[in-house]
């Protein structure tokens, strides 16, 4: 469980410093990358330890991850295009 | 209930690309509308969910060794977190109510006010999922070797979380 507490204390983390970023008045790509990334980190987690879809047999683990991959590469996409 | 969970992440997956592209067409105008959002209402809800989908993982640990009582007890934790994040958003939502903003007003509110009532009817529903689970855990009806009913309930809690994980930097973060 010593596992699981800190993977909970990480996900925590990671909020606290998407939030951070937003209230430090960061904006465009300053704030979009590290978010993005930190939204990344936090899925992951939630995927392979939460759900522990990690080492589960089948393409279920690999359909999740690539649903978060693709979701987060488009969103950064639009923005970026939002931005030129 | 993966068909299910998968059903639902392409739903959502959808409804978040909608709304990055309807944004590169209304940059200022969902800049400016971000900005009226309370951000820190966002992330106590983002603790809150994160926390639950933790104390959901000690529920099904506890209900691997066998522990019924004490899985229940997390699970009962878990939804505390839940209904705390519904109480937040329904405040939320009827302060902008309140401030005569729907989901007419503009772009950005559509998509904030309709995720956002999508995303909380989950939610509702994880509840009521969680709240089965809890009772049958309590009555002893599951087991270290037969406790498929809690994983499942907790495949789709930990859903809900991640929804959320992506959907607040989206709507309350990123400008």
């Amino acid at each position: 469980m010593r596992v699981a507490t800190f993977q909970w204390l990480m996900l925590l983390t990671l909020t606290a410093l998407s939030f951070g970023l937003a209230e430090a008045g960061m904006s465009g790509s300053a704030v979009l990358i590290p978010v993005l990334l930190a939204t990344l980190v936090k899925g992951n987690i939630v995927i392979d330890r939460f759900m522990a879809l990690r080492g589960v047999k089948g393409p279920w683990r690999w359909i999740v991850l690539g649903w978060l991959l693709l979701v987060l590469g488009l969103i950064a996409y639009a923005f970026q295009l939002a931005q030129s | 209930m993966w068909f299910f969970i998968l059903a639902e992440l392409l739903v959502f997956g959808i409804f978040f690309l909608a709304y990055a592209f309807a944004r590169t067409h209304n940059v200022e105008l969902f800049n400016a509308s971000q900005l009226e959002l309370d951000r820190a209402s966002g992330v106590i809800n983002t603790v809150l969910l994160i926390s639950s989908s933790y104390f959901v993982v000690l529920a099904v640990s506890r209900i691997r060794r066998g522990h019924s009582r004490s899985c229940a007890s997390w699970l009962i934790t878990a939804m505390t977190c839940g209904a705390a994040f519904l109480v937040l958003k329904l405040s939320e939502f009827s302060g902008k109510i309140e401030a005569g903003i729907n989901m007419s007003t503009n772009t950005f509110y559509m998509f904030y006010l309709g995720l956002g009532f999508f995303h909380f009817m989950h939610v509702v529903l994880g509840m009521i999922i969680l709240g089965a689970v809890t009772l049958k855990a309590w009555r002893g009806g599951y087991s270290a070797a037969d406790h498929a009913g809690v994983e499942t309930g907790a495949a789709y809690w930990h859903m809900v979380d991640l929804v959320w994980i992506v959907l607040f930097p989206l709507i309350y973060i990123l400008n």
